[in-house]
Protein backbone atom coordinates (compact mmCIF):
# COMPACT_ATOMS: atom_id res chain seq x y z
CA UNK A 1 0.00 0.00 0.00
CA UNK A 2 1.60 3.26 -1.13
CA UNK A 3 0.36 6.59 0.22
CA UNK A 4 0.58 9.71 -1.90
CA UNK A 5 0.36 12.15 0.97
CA UNK A 6 0.45 12.46 4.73
CA UNK A 7 -3.33 12.74 4.99
CA UNK A 8 -3.82 9.35 3.38
CA UNK A 9 -1.43 7.81 5.87
CA UNK A 10 -3.07 9.51 8.86
CA UNK A 11 -6.41 8.05 7.75
CA UNK A 12 -4.84 4.59 7.50
CA UNK A 13 -3.31 4.96 10.97
CA UNK A 14 -6.69 5.93 12.37
CA UNK A 15 -8.38 2.88 10.83
CA UNK A 16 -5.68 0.68 12.37
CA UNK A 17 -6.15 2.25 15.80
CA UNK A 18 -2.72 3.87 15.49
CA UNK A 19 -3.72 7.53 15.63
CA UNK A 20 -4.83 9.18 18.84
CA UNK A 21 -6.74 12.46 18.60
CA UNK A 22 -6.44 14.77 21.58
CA UNK A 23 -9.75 16.68 21.63
CA UNK A 24 -9.11 18.80 24.74
CA UNK A 25 -7.67 22.27 24.46
CA UNK A 26 -3.91 22.13 25.05
CA UNK A 27 -1.22 24.75 25.51
CA UNK A 28 1.19 24.98 22.56
CA UNK A 29 3.96 24.58 25.15
CA UNK A 30 4.72 22.51 27.04
CA UNK A 31 1.71 20.23 26.39
CA UNK A 32 2.27 19.12 22.79
CA UNK A 33 5.97 18.28 23.16
CA UNK A 34 5.34 16.61 26.52
CA UNK A 35 2.65 14.40 24.99
CA UNK A 36 4.95 13.45 22.11
CA UNK A 37 7.73 12.81 24.65
CA UNK A 38 5.40 10.43 26.50
CA UNK A 39 3.81 8.69 23.50
CA UNK A 40 6.59 6.19 22.68
CA UNK A 41 6.49 5.05 26.31
CA UNK A 42 3.20 3.37 25.41
CA UNK A 43 5.27 0.62 23.78
CA UNK A 44 5.75 -1.02 20.40
CA UNK A 45 2.21 -0.08 19.36
CA UNK A 46 2.39 3.58 20.41
CA UNK A 47 0.08 5.72 18.24
CA UNK A 48 0.61 8.94 16.31
CA UNK A 49 -0.88 12.00 18.02
CA UNK A 50 -3.16 14.61 16.46
CA UNK A 51 -3.94 18.01 17.99
CA UNK A 52 -6.42 20.52 16.59
CA UNK A 53 -7.45 22.45 19.67
CA UNK A 54 -4.41 24.51 20.60
CA UNK A 55 -4.77 27.61 22.76
CA UNK A 56 -4.38 30.88 20.89
CA UNK A 57 -4.61 29.27 17.43
CA UNK A 58 -7.80 29.29 15.37
CA UNK A 59 -6.79 26.78 12.77
CA UNK A 60 -3.95 24.51 13.98
CA UNK A 61 -3.57 20.88 12.97
CA UNK A 62 -0.46 19.23 14.40
CA UNK A 63 0.52 15.57 13.94
CA UNK A 64 3.40 14.04 15.91
CA UNK A 65 4.87 10.61 16.54
CA UNK A 66 3.73 9.51 13.09
CA UNK A 67 6.70 7.09 12.83
CA UNK A 68 7.03 6.69 16.60
CA UNK A 69 6.56 2.94 17.10
CA UNK A 70 7.37 -0.29 15.32
CA UNK A 71 3.66 -0.65 14.50
CA UNK A 72 3.55 2.73 12.75
CA UNK A 73 6.87 2.08 11.00
CA UNK A 74 5.42 -1.19 9.67
CA UNK A 75 2.27 0.55 8.43
CA UNK A 76 4.42 3.22 6.74
CA UNK A 77 5.97 0.40 4.71
CA UNK A 78 2.56 -1.16 4.05
CA UNK A 79 3.26 -4.12 6.37
CA UNK A 80 0.92 -5.54 9.03
CA UNK A 81 1.33 -3.55 12.23
CA UNK A 82 2.39 -6.66 14.17
CA UNK A 83 5.49 -7.18 11.97
CA UNK A 84 8.56 -7.65 14.16
CA UNK A 85 11.57 -5.34 14.10
CA UNK A 86 13.97 -7.79 12.46
CA UNK A 87 11.34 -8.78 9.91
CA UNK A 88 10.85 -5.10 9.00
CA UNK A 89 14.59 -4.73 8.44
CA UNK A 90 14.66 -7.90 6.31
CA UNK A 91 11.74 -6.67 4.19
CA UNK A 92 13.49 -3.29 3.79
CA UNK A 93 16.55 -5.15 2.48
CA UNK A 94 14.44 -7.14 -0.01
CA UNK A 95 12.74 -4.01 -1.32
CA UNK A 96 16.08 -2.20 -1.64
CA UNK A 97 16.99 -4.90 -4.17
CA UNK A 98 14.52 -3.28 -6.59
CA UNK A 99 16.25 0.14 -6.26
CA UNK A 100 16.27 2.33 -8.35
CA UNK A 101 12.60 2.91 -9.24
CA UNK A 102 12.27 6.17 -11.20
CA UNK A 103 9.85 8.75 -9.75
CA UNK A 104 6.60 9.66 -11.46
CA UNK A 105 6.32 13.32 -12.52
CA UNK A 106 2.87 14.71 -11.77
CA UNK A 107 1.19 18.06 -12.35
CA UNK A 108 -1.09 20.13 -10.11
CA UNK A 109 0.25 19.38 -6.64
CA UNK A 110 -2.30 20.06 -3.91
CA UNK A 111 0.12 22.51 -2.24
CA UNK A 112 -0.17 24.83 -5.25
CA UNK A 113 -3.55 25.94 -3.83
CA UNK A 114 -2.06 28.75 -1.72
CA UNK A 115 1.04 30.89 -2.12
CA UNK A 116 2.85 33.57 -0.11
CA UNK A 117 5.72 35.37 -1.81
CA UNK A 118 8.42 37.87 -0.96
CA UNK A 119 7.69 39.97 2.12
CA UNK A 120 4.42 38.06 2.62
CA UNK A 121 6.23 34.69 2.94
CA UNK A 122 5.85 34.65 6.74
CA UNK A 123 6.25 31.13 8.11
CA UNK A 124 4.22 31.96 11.23
CA UNK A 125 1.18 32.61 9.03
CA UNK A 126 1.29 29.05 7.69
CA UNK A 127 2.61 26.77 10.45
CA UNK A 128 1.44 26.48 14.06
CA UNK A 129 5.04 26.33 15.26
CA UNK A 130 5.66 24.92 18.73
CA UNK A 131 8.77 24.58 20.90
CA UNK A 132 10.09 21.21 22.05
CA UNK A 133 12.66 20.97 24.87
CA UNK A 134 13.38 23.48 27.64
CA UNK A 135 16.88 24.38 26.46
CA UNK A 136 16.02 24.77 22.78
CA UNK A 137 16.98 28.16 21.41
CA UNK A 138 13.70 28.62 19.61
CA UNK A 139 11.07 27.06 17.35
CA UNK A 140 12.42 24.16 15.31
CA UNK A 141 11.35 22.31 12.18
CA UNK A 142 12.91 18.86 12.43
CA UNK A 143 11.01 16.54 10.12
CA UNK A 144 11.09 18.42 6.82
CA UNK A 145 12.67 16.85 3.75
CA UNK A 146 15.07 19.46 2.36
CA UNK A 147 15.80 19.25 -1.37
CA UNK A 148 18.96 20.65 -2.98
CA UNK A 149 21.21 20.02 -6.01
CA UNK A 150 24.95 19.76 -6.50
CA UNK A 151 25.85 23.19 -7.93
CA UNK A 152 28.76 21.59 -9.83
CA UNK A 153 26.52 18.99 -11.47
CA UNK A 154 22.91 20.21 -11.26
CA UNK A 155 21.58 17.91 -13.99
CA UNK A 156 22.76 14.73 -12.19
CA UNK A 157 19.59 13.50 -10.49
CA UNK A 158 21.55 11.06 -8.32
CA UNK A 159 23.58 13.87 -6.80
CA UNK A 160 20.51 15.82 -5.82
CA UNK A 161 19.63 15.36 -2.20
CA UNK A 162 16.51 14.94 -0.07
CA UNK A 163 17.44 15.01 3.60
CA UNK A 164 16.10 15.86 7.03
CA UNK A 165 18.15 18.49 8.86
CA UNK A 166 17.44 20.49 11.95
CA UNK A 167 16.02 23.90 11.05
CA UNK A 168 15.57 26.74 13.54
CA UNK A 169 13.06 29.50 12.92
CA UNK A 170 14.92 32.81 13.33
CA UNK A 171 12.24 35.16 12.05
CA UNK A 172 9.27 35.40 9.74
CA UNK A 173 11.39 34.76 6.65
CA UNK A 174 14.64 33.61 8.24
CA UNK A 175 15.69 30.09 9.23
CA UNK A 176 18.92 28.39 10.30
CA UNK A 177 20.00 24.96 9.08
CA UNK A 178 22.51 22.42 10.35
CA UNK A 179 24.41 20.83 7.45
CA UNK A 180 26.51 18.24 9.31
CA UNK A 181 29.75 18.01 7.28
CA UNK A 182 29.25 14.25 6.71
CA UNK A 183 25.84 14.80 5.11
CA UNK A 184 25.16 15.44 1.43
CA UNK A 185 23.70 18.93 1.71
CA UNK A 186 26.96 20.06 3.34
CA UNK A 187 28.78 19.04 0.15
CA UNK A 188 26.31 21.06 -1.92
CA UNK A 189 26.74 24.08 0.33
CA UNK A 190 30.54 23.71 0.30
CA UNK A 191 30.57 23.87 -3.50
CA UNK A 192 28.20 26.84 -3.58
CA UNK A 193 30.22 28.72 -0.96
CA UNK A 194 33.53 28.05 -2.73
CA UNK A 195 31.96 29.80 -5.72
CA UNK A 196 30.54 32.61 -3.61
CA UNK A 197 26.96 31.55 -4.43
CA UNK A 198 23.77 30.95 -2.48
CA UNK A 199 22.36 27.40 -2.46
CA UNK A 200 18.68 27.14 -3.51
CA UNK A 201 16.63 24.82 -1.28
CA UNK A 202 13.07 23.54 -1.06
CA UNK A 203 11.91 22.58 2.42
CA UNK A 204 9.01 20.16 2.18
CA UNK A 205 6.83 19.47 5.22
CA UNK A 206 4.12 16.95 5.94
CA UNK A 207 5.14 14.20 3.54
CA UNK A 208 3.88 10.69 2.94
CA UNK A 209 5.71 8.44 5.39
CA UNK A 210 8.21 6.80 3.02
CA UNK A 211 9.62 10.20 2.01
CA UNK A 212 10.54 10.82 5.67
CA UNK A 213 12.18 7.38 5.81
CA UNK A 214 14.31 7.86 2.66
CA UNK A 215 15.16 11.44 3.62
CA UNK A 216 16.73 10.10 6.82
CA UNK A 217 18.42 7.09 5.19
CA UNK A 218 22.21 7.40 4.95
CA UNK A 219 22.37 6.74 1.20
CA UNK A 220 25.49 7.14 -0.87
CA UNK A 221 26.19 10.57 -2.35
CA UNK A 222 25.05 9.76 -5.88
CA UNK A 223 22.00 7.69 -4.91
CA UNK A 224 18.60 9.31 -5.47
CA UNK A 225 16.22 9.28 -2.49
CA UNK A 226 13.08 9.34 -4.67
CA UNK A 227 14.32 6.22 -6.47
CA UNK A 228 14.63 4.47 -3.11
CA UNK A 229 11.16 5.71 -2.14
CA UNK A 230 9.81 4.01 -5.27
CA UNK A 231 11.51 0.75 -4.30
CA UNK A 232 10.20 0.87 -0.73
CA UNK A 233 6.68 1.90 -1.73
CA UNK A 234 6.46 -0.66 -4.51
CA UNK A 235 5.23 2.23 -6.69
CA UNK A 236 6.98 5.22 -8.23
CA UNK A 237 7.22 8.21 -5.89
CA UNK A 238 5.08 11.12 -7.19
CA UNK A 239 7.17 14.27 -7.58
CA UNK A 240 6.79 17.65 -9.19
CA UNK A 241 8.84 20.79 -9.84
CA UNK A 242 8.86 23.46 -7.17
CA UNK A 243 7.62 26.70 -8.77
CA UNK A 244 10.42 29.07 -7.77
CA UNK A 245 13.57 26.93 -7.63
CA UNK A 246 12.57 24.17 -10.07
CA UNK A 247 13.79 21.63 -7.50
CA UNK A 248 12.11 18.20 -7.58
CA UNK A 249 9.81 17.99 -4.56
CA UNK A 250 7.18 15.51 -3.33
CA UNK A 251 3.88 15.99 -5.09
CA UNK A 252 1.89 15.33 -1.93
CA UNK A 253 3.57 17.64 0.62
CA UNK A 254 1.47 19.79 2.92
CA UNK A 255 3.83 22.78 2.70
CA UNK A 256 6.74 23.63 0.37
CA UNK A 257 9.05 26.46 1.47
CA UNK A 258 11.52 27.75 -1.13
CA UNK A 259 14.49 30.00 -0.68
CA UNK A 260 18.26 29.92 -0.46
CA UNK A 261 20.94 29.10 2.05
CA UNK A 262 22.79 32.41 1.99
CA UNK A 263 26.34 31.66 0.94
CA UNK A 264 29.26 32.36 3.30
CA UNK A 265 27.03 33.54 6.13
CA UNK A 266 26.93 32.12 9.68
CA UNK A 267 24.85 33.20 12.67
CA UNK A 268 24.33 31.96 16.23
CA UNK A 269 22.04 28.92 16.35
CA UNK A 270 20.73 26.57 19.04
CA UNK A 271 21.06 24.89 21.37
CA UNK A 272 18.71 22.09 20.40
CA UNK A 273 17.96 18.77 22.12
CA UNK A 274 19.43 16.38 19.55
CA UNK A 275 19.02 12.73 18.56
CA UNK A 276 22.03 11.89 20.74
CA UNK A 277 19.87 12.63 23.79
CA UNK A 278 22.01 15.71 24.51
CA UNK A 279 21.72 19.38 23.64
CA UNK A 280 24.08 20.73 21.05
CA UNK A 281 24.99 24.34 20.35
CA UNK A 282 25.21 27.22 20.32
CA UNK A 283 27.27 27.40 17.21
CA UNK A 284 27.24 29.71 14.27
CA UNK A 285 25.45 28.06 11.38
CA UNK A 286 24.10 28.85 7.92
CA UNK A 287 21.04 31.01 7.37
CA UNK A 288 18.11 30.43 5.00
CA UNK A 289 16.09 33.24 3.43
CA UNK A 290 12.49 32.26 2.64
CA UNK A 291 11.26 33.58 -0.72
CA UNK A 292 8.08 31.61 -1.29
CA UNK A 293 5.72 29.37 0.68
CA UNK A 294 3.19 27.12 -1.06
CA UNK A 295 0.69 25.17 1.03
CA UNK A 296 -2.40 23.03 0.95
CA UNK A 297 -5.60 24.53 2.26
CA UNK A 298 -5.84 23.65 5.97
CA UNK A 299 -2.28 22.27 6.14
CA UNK A 300 -1.33 19.63 8.67
CA UNK A 301 1.91 20.50 10.45
CA UNK A 302 3.85 17.29 11.03
CA UNK A 303 6.38 17.64 13.80
CA UNK A 304 8.79 15.33 15.63
CA UNK A 305 9.78 15.28 19.29
CA UNK A 306 13.22 13.99 20.15
CA UNK A 307 14.78 13.57 23.55
CA UNK A 308 16.00 10.87 25.92
CA UNK A 309 15.91 7.77 23.65
CA UNK A 310 13.77 6.14 22.50
CA UNK A 311 11.57 8.78 20.96
CA UNK A 312 10.10 9.07 17.47
CA UNK A 313 13.44 9.88 15.84
CA UNK A 314 14.88 6.56 17.03
CA UNK A 315 12.14 4.63 15.20
CA UNK A 316 12.54 6.82 12.10
CA UNK A 317 16.31 6.18 11.82
CA UNK A 318 16.43 2.55 12.94
CA UNK A 319 15.78 0.20 10.00
CA UNK A 320 16.97 2.74 7.44
CA UNK A 321 20.39 2.95 9.12
CA UNK A 322 20.84 -0.84 9.25
CA UNK A 323 20.06 -1.50 5.60
CA UNK A 324 22.59 0.64 3.69
CA UNK A 325 25.35 -0.61 6.02
CA UNK A 326 24.25 -4.19 5.35
CA UNK A 327 24.22 -3.54 1.60
CA UNK A 328 27.66 -1.94 1.59
CA UNK A 329 29.26 -4.62 3.78
CA UNK A 330 27.84 -7.59 1.90
CA UNK A 331 29.11 -6.18 -1.42
CA UNK A 332 32.61 -7.35 -0.52
CA UNK A 333 31.92 -9.61 2.45
CA UNK A 334 28.99 -11.91 1.62
CA UNK A 335 29.68 -13.69 4.91
CA UNK A 336 27.93 -10.82 6.75
CA UNK A 337 24.57 -12.09 8.00
CA UNK A 338 22.89 -9.08 9.59
CA UNK A 339 23.56 -5.52 10.76
CA UNK A 340 21.89 -3.79 13.69
CA UNK A 341 22.65 -0.06 13.59
CA UNK A 342 19.43 0.99 15.34
CA UNK A 343 21.03 2.75 18.25
CA UNK A 344 21.53 6.51 17.92
CA UNK A 345 21.72 6.36 14.11
CA UNK A 346 24.50 3.77 14.24
CA UNK A 347 26.87 5.32 16.78
CA UNK A 348 26.91 1.67 17.87
CA UNK A 349 26.81 -0.99 15.15
CA UNK A 350 26.42 -4.73 15.75
CA UNK A 351 27.36 -7.05 12.87
CA UNK A 352 26.98 -10.83 12.68
CA UNK A 353 29.26 -12.63 10.25
CA UNK A 354 30.76 -15.95 9.29
CA UNK A 355 34.55 -15.99 9.40
CA UNK A 356 36.75 -16.86 6.45
CA UNK A 357 39.80 -17.24 8.67
CA UNK A 358 41.32 -15.86 11.85
CA UNK A 359 41.14 -12.05 12.07
CA UNK A 360 38.30 -11.80 9.55
CA UNK A 361 35.73 -10.49 12.05
CA UNK A 362 38.05 -7.64 13.03
CA UNK A 363 38.51 -6.76 9.35
CA UNK A 364 34.72 -6.63 8.89
CA UNK A 365 34.53 -4.35 11.93
CA UNK A 366 37.22 -2.09 10.48
CA UNK A 367 35.28 -1.92 7.23
CA UNK A 368 32.23 -0.61 9.08
CA UNK A 369 34.38 2.34 10.18
CA UNK A 370 35.17 3.29 6.57
CA UNK A 371 31.69 3.01 5.06
CA UNK A 372 30.30 6.44 4.14
CA UNK A 373 27.96 6.39 7.15
CA UNK A 374 30.59 4.83 9.42
CA UNK A 375 32.87 7.82 8.84
CA UNK A 376 30.54 10.00 10.86
CA UNK A 377 29.06 7.38 13.19
CA UNK A 378 30.10 3.83 14.26
CA UNK A 379 32.00 4.91 17.37
CA UNK A 380 31.72 1.31 18.60
CA UNK A 381 31.37 -1.78 16.42
CA UNK A 382 30.54 -5.15 17.96
CA UNK A 383 31.11 -8.17 15.72
CA UNK A 384 29.37 -11.44 16.64
CA UNK A 385 29.20 -14.93 15.15
CA UNK A 386 26.78 -15.78 12.36
CA UNK A 387 24.51 -17.72 14.75
CA UNK A 388 24.08 -14.70 17.05
CA UNK A 389 21.15 -12.44 16.12
CA UNK A 390 22.38 -8.83 16.40
CA UNK A 391 18.78 -7.70 17.01
CA UNK A 392 18.58 -10.01 20.04
CA UNK A 393 20.50 -8.03 22.66
CA UNK A 394 20.55 -10.86 25.25
CA UNK A 395 22.34 -12.99 22.64
CA UNK A 396 24.76 -10.13 21.92
CA UNK A 397 25.46 -9.85 25.65
CA UNK A 398 26.09 -13.61 25.76
CA UNK A 399 28.64 -13.21 22.96
CA UNK A 400 30.33 -10.37 24.85
CA UNK A 401 30.24 -12.47 28.03
CA UNK A 402 31.95 -15.50 26.57
CA UNK A 403 33.64 -14.69 23.26
CA UNK A 404 35.49 -11.50 24.08
CA UNK A 405 38.92 -11.30 25.69
CA UNK A 406 40.27 -7.75 25.96
CA UNK A 407 43.66 -9.30 25.21
CA UNK A 408 43.34 -9.37 21.44
CA UNK A 409 39.66 -8.61 20.88
CA UNK A 410 39.65 -4.83 21.25
CA UNK A 411 40.86 -2.77 18.33
CA UNK A 412 41.04 0.91 19.24
CA UNK A 413 41.63 3.23 16.27
CA UNK A 414 42.71 6.73 17.28
CA UNK A 415 41.66 10.05 15.84
CA UNK A 416 38.87 9.11 13.44
CA UNK A 417 36.10 11.44 12.26
CA UNK A 418 32.72 11.45 13.97
CA UNK A 419 29.83 13.81 13.59
CA UNK A 420 30.35 16.93 15.62
CA UNK A 421 27.21 16.21 17.68
CA UNK A 422 28.68 13.00 19.19
CA UNK A 423 29.08 13.94 22.85
CA UNK A 424 31.89 11.48 23.58
CA UNK A 425 34.39 13.02 21.15
CA UNK A 426 37.65 14.32 22.60
CA UNK A 427 37.33 17.42 20.49
CA UNK A 428 34.09 17.84 18.53
CA UNK A 429 34.36 15.83 15.34
CA UNK A 430 37.33 13.61 16.30
CA UNK A 431 37.19 10.46 18.41
CA UNK A 432 38.86 7.11 18.92
CA UNK A 433 36.72 4.24 17.68
CA UNK A 434 36.48 0.71 18.95
CA UNK A 435 35.94 -2.63 17.26
CA UNK A 436 34.99 -5.39 19.68
CA UNK A 437 35.51 -8.85 18.27
CA UNK A 438 32.97 -11.01 20.11
CA UNK A 439 33.20 -13.90 17.66
CA UNK A 440 34.65 -17.34 18.33
CA UNK A 441 38.30 -17.31 17.16
CA UNK A 442 38.99 -19.51 14.13
CA UNK A 443 42.28 -20.85 12.77
CA UNK A 444 44.96 -19.62 12.74
CA UNK A 445 43.69 -17.49 15.66
CA UNK A 446 43.72 -20.24 18.30
CA UNK A 447 43.00 -18.19 21.42
CA UNK A 448 40.54 -19.37 24.07
CA UNK A 449 39.17 -22.66 25.33
CA UNK A 450 35.95 -22.93 23.41
CA UNK A 451 35.50 -26.66 23.02
CA UNK A 452 32.15 -27.23 21.36
CA UNK A 453 29.26 -24.77 21.60
CA UNK A 454 25.90 -26.02 22.86
CA UNK A 455 23.36 -25.85 20.05
CA UNK A 456 19.57 -25.94 20.18
CA UNK A 457 18.31 -29.53 20.14
CA UNK A 458 17.07 -30.47 16.65
CA UNK A 459 13.56 -31.01 18.10
CA UNK A 460 13.43 -27.64 19.91
CA UNK A 461 11.90 -25.67 17.01
CA UNK A 462 9.05 -28.16 16.74
CA UNK A 463 8.52 -27.97 20.48
CA UNK A 464 8.40 -24.19 20.37
CA UNK A 465 5.47 -24.35 17.95
CA UNK A 466 3.78 -27.03 20.08
CA UNK A 467 4.17 -24.99 23.28
CA UNK A 468 2.90 -21.83 21.58
CA UNK A 469 -0.25 -23.72 20.51
CA UNK A 470 -0.74 -25.14 23.98
CA UNK A 471 -0.28 -21.72 25.56
CA UNK A 472 -2.71 -20.10 23.09
CA UNK A 473 -5.36 -22.75 23.83
CA UNK A 474 -5.33 -22.15 27.59
CA UNK B 1 12.92 44.01 42.58
CA UNK B 2 13.61 45.00 39.00
CA UNK B 3 11.21 44.15 36.22
CA UNK B 4 12.72 41.30 34.21
CA UNK B 5 9.84 40.73 31.81
CA UNK B 6 11.45 42.98 29.20
CA UNK B 7 14.79 41.13 29.30
CA UNK B 8 15.80 38.17 27.20
CA UNK B 9 15.39 35.18 29.53
CA UNK B 10 18.55 33.62 28.13
CA UNK B 11 21.10 36.45 27.75
CA UNK B 12 19.44 39.37 29.61
CA UNK B 13 19.60 41.60 26.54
CA UNK B 14 17.15 44.48 26.66
CA UNK B 15 16.13 44.65 22.99
CA UNK B 16 13.27 42.25 22.39
CA UNK B 17 11.62 41.96 19.00
CA UNK B 18 7.94 41.19 18.58
CA UNK B 19 7.61 38.39 16.01
CA UNK B 20 3.99 37.18 15.95
CA UNK B 21 0.69 37.51 17.83
CA UNK B 22 -1.73 34.69 18.57
CA UNK B 23 -4.46 34.38 15.93
CA UNK B 24 -6.94 34.54 18.85
CA UNK B 25 -6.16 38.09 19.97
CA UNK B 26 -4.43 38.63 23.29
CA UNK B 27 -3.61 35.02 24.21
CA UNK B 28 0.17 35.04 23.59
CA UNK B 29 2.98 36.70 21.69
CA UNK B 30 6.08 35.25 20.08
CA UNK B 31 9.15 37.29 21.05
CA UNK B 32 12.76 37.14 19.90
CA UNK B 33 16.02 38.43 21.36
CA UNK B 34 18.01 40.76 19.12
CA UNK B 35 21.35 39.50 20.45
CA UNK B 36 21.32 35.74 21.19
CA UNK B 37 18.34 35.15 18.86
CA UNK B 38 16.44 33.18 21.54
CA UNK B 39 12.78 32.96 20.56
CA UNK B 40 9.89 32.06 22.82
CA UNK B 41 6.14 32.32 23.34
CA UNK B 42 4.92 34.40 26.27
CA UNK B 43 2.50 31.65 27.38
CA UNK B 44 5.35 29.18 28.07
CA UNK B 45 6.30 28.25 31.64
CA UNK B 46 8.44 30.70 33.61
CA UNK B 47 11.48 28.43 33.21
CA UNK B 48 11.48 29.35 29.54
CA UNK B 49 10.24 32.94 29.64
CA UNK B 50 11.50 34.70 32.81
CA UNK B 51 15.10 35.70 33.32
CA UNK B 52 14.95 34.94 37.06
CA UNK B 53 13.54 31.43 36.47
CA UNK B 54 15.68 30.56 33.44
CA UNK B 55 17.95 27.53 34.11
CA UNK B 56 21.60 28.48 34.45
CA UNK B 57 22.81 25.67 32.18
CA UNK B 58 20.92 27.18 29.25
CA UNK B 59 21.98 30.80 29.76
CA UNK B 60 24.11 32.41 27.06
CA UNK B 61 26.53 35.34 27.33
CA UNK B 62 27.96 37.65 24.65
CA UNK B 63 31.27 35.81 25.21
CA UNK B 64 29.55 32.48 24.45
CA UNK B 65 28.21 33.94 21.20
CA UNK B 66 31.63 35.31 20.19
CA UNK B 67 33.28 31.95 20.96
CA UNK B 68 30.65 29.80 19.20
CA UNK B 69 32.28 27.45 16.68
CA UNK B 70 31.39 27.76 13.00
CA UNK B 71 29.55 24.71 11.63
CA UNK B 72 30.32 23.97 8.88
CA UNK B 73 33.40 26.11 8.32
CA UNK B 74 33.11 28.56 5.42
CA UNK B 75 35.51 27.29 2.71
CA UNK B 76 38.00 29.55 0.91
CA UNK B 77 36.66 31.12 -2.28
CA UNK B 78 37.78 29.30 -5.38
CA UNK B 79 38.32 31.64 -8.31
CA UNK B 80 38.32 30.33 -11.86
CA UNK B 81 41.77 29.88 -13.45
CA UNK B 82 42.72 32.86 -15.55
Amino acid sequence: MAYDDLRGFLEALEKEGQLLRVPDEVMPEPDIAAAANAAPRLGDHAPALYFDNVKGFTDARIALNVHGSWANHALALGLPKETGTKEQVEEFIRRWDTFPVAPEWREDPPWAENTLEGEDADIFRVLPLIRLNDGDGGFYIDKAAVVSKDPADPEHSGKQNVGIYRIEVKGKRRLAIQPVPMHDIAQHLHTAEERGEDLPVAITLGNEPVISIVASTPMEYDQNEYELAGALRGAAAPVTKAPLTGLPVPWGSEVVIEGVIEGRKREIEGPFGEFTGHYSGGRTMPVIRIDRISYRTNPVFEHLYLGMPWTEVDYLIAANTCVPLYKQLTRDFPEVRAVNAMYTHGLVVIVSTKKRYGGFAKAVGMRVLTTPHGLGYAATVIVVDEDVDPFNLPQVMWALSTKMNPDGDLVQVPGLPVLELAPQARTPGITDKLVIDATTPVSPDDRGNYGTQVRDLPEAAEWLTRLQKLAAAR
Amino acid sequence: MSDTTSLCPRCAHGTIEHIFSSPVPGVWEVLGCGRCLYMWRTSEPARRTRREAYPEEFMMTPEDIDAAPEVPAVPPLVTAAR
